[in-house]
């Protein structure tokens, strides 16, 4: 075919005038069979690269992409242009993907995109053996090589079925970010005589701004401020869920419309995310960079940065989806010395500690486990289990079946610690180079072209080193109340509502790390400094109001202690008093448990805490609404057992309030 | 290999080729043509009818099992990431026993494997009876076990009930080591794994299988079994055989094939077909598996190895093969015809250890001799 009939057909069906020279290349190279490495910018165009191709081809195309929402987002505009596209993920439900896979088997699907972790579905592999497959593409490439930003062990399956695939069967891979070191990576570990294609990665409608600023209060006093200036819509990044929900609770507080996003959030809510977002709902939303790279949305007009990122390729992939209508964009990140140390702590503390592998070594020599049994029998937290199972299957020590349980490799090797030393010296260095991308007076675009292998001669106009006015945040006394005003009234969630339970969701006065409450709680609890302060009582009271307003309960109930004593007794019994509901001293355990603290991870929590309640008055709560009274949420696995118990014994409704709920696990 | 994994399954699951169709192609593109698996999938489709005389059923089947390739590549990915792997006969680590006892008549192209590979090269003897085997045959079968344990032999069994079960049993537990033969493909054996996860992981136990990897277990499929078990087997034992079934028709075609098979001598009143085994050319053994009655005359096969390899030892064995021309030889003859700078006290340990040679008394000294009939060494098939 030639570039002239091909054009032609890409009238026809994706209504576009023509190819750009690259992607006729890439075209060409596809037809002829040949495996292509690209790397191009957002925006470009890639994913025409293999969407022509496979609509030429008499059987299906596979397309491994780890982004749920931009799957979906492609398979809705092949879709509109009549091309039989779909997507398999963990996000359908199993009839529905058992369908498209029916519906592929029967070489209805031209265009099929699945998760890289489908490799690892049963159904799936019997599937592909009747499959007719004509192309294989992995988009996202980077996330294959541990050296880029985004390394995803599931991509390790899909390297290793592309070397499995027989000569002749085009292979895609694309991504838009790839330093040199990632692009030799990506195209060695594909192999097979692979071509790589380069574009130039400079996005001259960004305006890139860097904000440095001496405390959280500033960025969150410029935002308030100015977020409302910016034009059209954006993204916030923020570097913790937790800062999510406050920056979420600081817009909303000021009656800007924005909305949180992050990867705790069910399908549905996701979705809605997505939607909104497309159709500008909302000014921002705000983010873990859960998000960021599977919307297609073509103007977005601002992404801002409230943490640095962990390096320079983060940054570009993240401040990548903005502006992809070649508007101009702001792009700014806000930087406090003290930022440095989240990153920081990813890097030395993001890995375990050699004692721990060897324990999980140890555990899966001896037998065959699954991942919960694993964490049970090693007391580790969940992510952290993570981490040693990627890097022990990546040092082929231990390997995960089809069941999903992990097997100890006959022959393996000892563990090679230094692989994790390399690693880490790697990942500071980039750190090190994202806070020079703070401290540059020079253009920001050309170091970020630099720093991905892009030399350009390009200059650039489009940074607050290079004609942009520098952007400096003023506190004024009034923001300083606003901000002051909303702390005072702003009561983080617990979230523990379930199907089976009867337990809602209820609110904590403080985050434990935050503010005075934490070492109050832990004064009395553990320093014995006597019953809980008075002002630990007025802050739940308030924090009763903003949750539940005027609410009437039938019932106070609290859970009984471990260690500490009548602490809580008689911090729910004030309370219940001031609130005029009856108490009740009724809810005790059945059996010795010990304190949450000592468990990592939520298993060995709810295993601790399971069946350990019970009511020695059966039909006191029967009918009744509850006040559940505790002093800290961690796990909420306490709460969230108790909540149960009452269900059963015939409570309607269980409300729980606690004093100070904890950060990622910083109770000590 | 790996790469060229989906190529194997695909050559070695041909339907209805049969295993020696399927070895004399392998024979004439690796070894005669020298290309690879890839190479010979990508010939065109004249090529595969004028230089392999391929007909146009044949060929029809090929261009089949190519289109699917890149499918069968998903299942070889999950193949190989649950730790199974794929010996294709042309590599050395295919298990030479079997090559040697089966040829390429009936040597499967692949084995599929997981666990310890290096139990493929050990010394090797298969037990083998029935499903209901009485409590003397189990006996028999656990001391039979215990004495090859106690020899680094590795017991080959099948994994049905009775004999089978026991034999594999008393292995692990004289922490002997283990091959088990599945009547099924690899990939279906999770149960199994289970089990012996721990001797699997220490390496005590290759799980083998010559099957479709995702084939359940079916009656043919345990049949087909039994000459593999055979095969992989330097010796054979029989605890226990009925005069029909899997057991009896095994032993009838291992002694078609000349394959010595030592059966336990029953005692008075067992009823049982060992006696009948004994009487088609079986040797009686007693319950420590020594030979009971000098009265057999049943030709040995030989081992032959059917790969070229290229290492040292390899060509010398080759070399001590052709040295002999149907007679026994003095171990200084031998020396003098192999034109070796070794002792002699060199060369009679090296013989020693070498399967393809059998000793012969004569007075008092010693002298060497092919296994098997005394004719000369087979070539290499492949």
């Amino acid at each position: 075919m030639t570039r002239q009939e091909a054009e032609k057909v890409l009238q026809q069906r994706f209504k576009l005038p023509r190819f750009y020279d690259e992607q006729w290349e890439t075209i060409e190279k596809i037809f002829k069979g040949e495996r292509v490495l690209l790397i191009e910018k957002t925006g470009f165009g890639k994913s025409l690269c293999f969407q022509f191709p496979a609509t030429l081809f008499d059987g299906t195309t596979v397309i491994f992409s780890p982004l749920i929402a931009l799957m979906r987002d492609q398979v809705k505009k092949l879709t509109a242009l009549g091309i039989s596209a779909k997507c398999i993920n963990s996000e359908q439900t199993s009839e529905e993907n058992s369908q498209i896979i029916n519906e592929a088997k029967s070489g209805k699907i031209k265009i099929l995109y699945i998760a890289p972790e489908r490799q690892e579905n049963n159904e799936w592999i019997e599937a592909t053996r009747q499959m007719n497959l004509k192309m294989v593409v992995v988009d996202e490439a980077h996330c294959i090589s541990v050296w880029g930003h985004d390394f995803r062990p599931a991509f390790r399956r899909i390297i290793n079925l592309v070397k499995l695939l027989p000569s002749g069967l085009p292979v895609l891979a694309t991504t838009a970010t790839a330093t040199k070191r990632v692009e030799q990576d990506v195209a060695q570990q594909i192999g097979g005589n692979i071509s790589k294609l380069r574009g130039n990665l400079m996005r001259d409608n960004f305006k890139l701004f860097v904000v440095k600023v001496n405390s959280e209060d500033e960025k969150l006093i410029w935002l308030g401020k100015n977020l409302e200036k910016l034009p059209g819509s954006g993204i916030l990044y923020t570097g913790t869920r937790v800062a999510t929900e406050i920056y979420s609770k600081w817009f909303e507080h000021l009656k800007i419309s924005s909305t949180a996003y992050n990867a705790g959030l069910d399908p549905e809510s996701r979705i809605a995310i997505e939607n909104g977002l497309m159709n500008n709902k909302w000014k921002c939303i705000i983010s873990t960079n859960a998000l960021g790279m599977g919307i297609d949305k073509p103007d977005i007009r601002f992404v801002i940065h409230t943490q640095i990122p962990q390096s320079p390729i983060h940054y570009y992939q993240e401040i990548g989806r903005a502006g992809r209508d070649g508007q101009p964009s702001y792009i700014i990140l806000f930087y406090n010395t003290e930022d440095k140390k989240l990153p920081e702590a990813f890097i030395e503390g993001g890995r375990p500690s050699i004692k721990k592998y060897e324990k999980v070594i140890a555990a899966v020599k001896a037998e065959l486990l699954g991942e919960r049994d694993l964490m049970r029998r090693t007391n580790l937290k969940q992510n952290q289990i993570r981490i040693i199972k990627a890097d022990l299957i990546e040092q082929k020590i231990i390997r995960q079946l089809a069941n999903k349980k992990f097997e100890y490799i006959f022959d393996a090797p000892a563990l090679d610690t230094k692989a994790f030393e390399e690693l880490r010296a790697a990942k500071t260095k980039d750190l090190d180079s994202m806070i020079q991308y703070v401290e540059t007076t020079e253009s920001r675009m050309k170091f970020l072209c630099d720093y991905l292998g892009d030399s350009s001669n390009h200059t650039f106009t489009n940074c607050d080193n290079t004609g942009e006015k520098k952007i400096v945040v003023q506190v004024t006394p009034e923001w300083t109340e606003k901000l002051q005003a909303f702390r005072e009234d702003y009561f983080p969630e617990l979230t523990v509502e379930s199907r089976d339970s009867n337990i809602v969701n209820g609110v904590a006065s403080s985050y434990y790390g935050v503010s005075n409450v934490g070492s109050a709680l832990h004064r009395s609890k553990y320093e014995g400094g006597g019953d809980f302060p008075n002002f630990l009582v007025s802050l739940v009271l308030k924090a009763f109001r903003k949750k539940f307003g005027q609410e009437k309960f039938d019932l106070v109930v609290y859970v009984p202690p471990t260690s500490s004593g009548d602490l809580v007794k008689t911090f729910a019994t004030t309370v219940a008093q001031i609130l005029k509901f009856p108490i009740s001293h009724n809810l005790k355990k059945q059996r010795q448990t010990s304190e949450q603290k000592v468990f990592e991870n939520s298993y060995l929590k709810s295993d601790n805490v399971k069946d350990a309640f019970t009511l020695s008055e059966p039909n006191e709560v029967n009918g009744k609404s509850i006040l559940l009274i505790d002093d800290i949420f961690d796990s909420g696995a306490t709460v969230k057992e108790v909540g149960r118990i009452l269900t059963t014994f015939g409570a309607i409704k269980i409300a729980p309030i606690v004093i100070a709920r904890t950060v990622g696990g910083d109770l000590v | 290999m790996n790469n060229e994994a989906t190529y194997w399954i695909a050559l070695a699951h041909l339907p209805r080729w049969g295993h020696l169709k399927i070895n004399t192609l392998i024979i004439k593109f690796y070894h005669e043509n020298k290309i690879s698996i890839e190479e010979f999938f990508n010939l065109s489709e004249s090529q595969w009818r004028t230089d392999y005389q391929l007909d146009e059923k044949q060929i029809s089947d090929l261009l089949q099992a190519k289109s699917e390739l890149a499918s069968n590549a998903f299942l070889a990915e999950s193949f190989f990431n649950q730790g199974f792997e794929l010996i294709p006969i042309v590599l050395p680590g295919f298990s030479k026993t079997l090559k040697g006892n089966l040829k390429a008549t009936h040597s499967p192209a692949v084995l599929y494997v997981k666990g310890n590979k290096k139990i493929l090269e050990e010394k090797s003897i298969a037990i083998v009876g029935s499903r209901d085997a009485s409590e003397i045959a189990l006996k028999f079968t656990d001391n039979i076990a215990k004495l090859a344990s106690k020899e680094y032999k590795v017991v080959v069994s099948g994994f049905a009930k009775g004999v089978d079960k026991q034999a594999l049993d008393s292995a692990i537990n004289y922490k002997g080591q283990s091959i088990i033969v599945l009547p099924q493909g690899i990939m279906t054996f999770d149960s199994g794994f289970k089990k012996y996860y721990s001797q699997i992981t220490n390496g005590d136990v290759l799980v083998l299988s010559t099957f479709f990897p995702k084939a359940p277990w079916r009656a043919e499929l345990a049949m087909a079994r039994n000459p593999i078990i055979y095969g992989l087997a330097d010796e054979i034992y029989v605890a226990e055989s009925a005069e029909k079934g899997g057991t009896w028709s095994g032993v009838v075609d291992g002694l078609r094939k000349q394959r010595k098979i030592f059966v336990r001598q029953p005692t008075a009143g067992e009823k049982n077909a060992n006696l009948l085994l004994i009487q088609k050319g079986a040797v009686p053994v007693d319950f420590d598996g020594n030979v009971v009655s000098k009265a057999y005359n049943t030709t040995i096969n030989e081992q032959v190895s059917i790969v070229q390899e290229p290492n040292e030892s390899e060509s010398i064995d080759k070399k001590i093969r052709s040295a002999f021309n149907g007679r026994p030889l003095h171990a200084n003859e031998l020396l003098a015809k192999l034109g070796m700078d070794w002792t002699v006290k060199k060369l009679t340990a090296y013989l020693k250890k070498l399967d393809f040679i059998e000793i012969v008394k004569e007075k008092r000294t010693n002298l060497y001799k092919l296994k098997g009939s005394g004719d000369s060494s087979q070539q290499t098939l492949f």
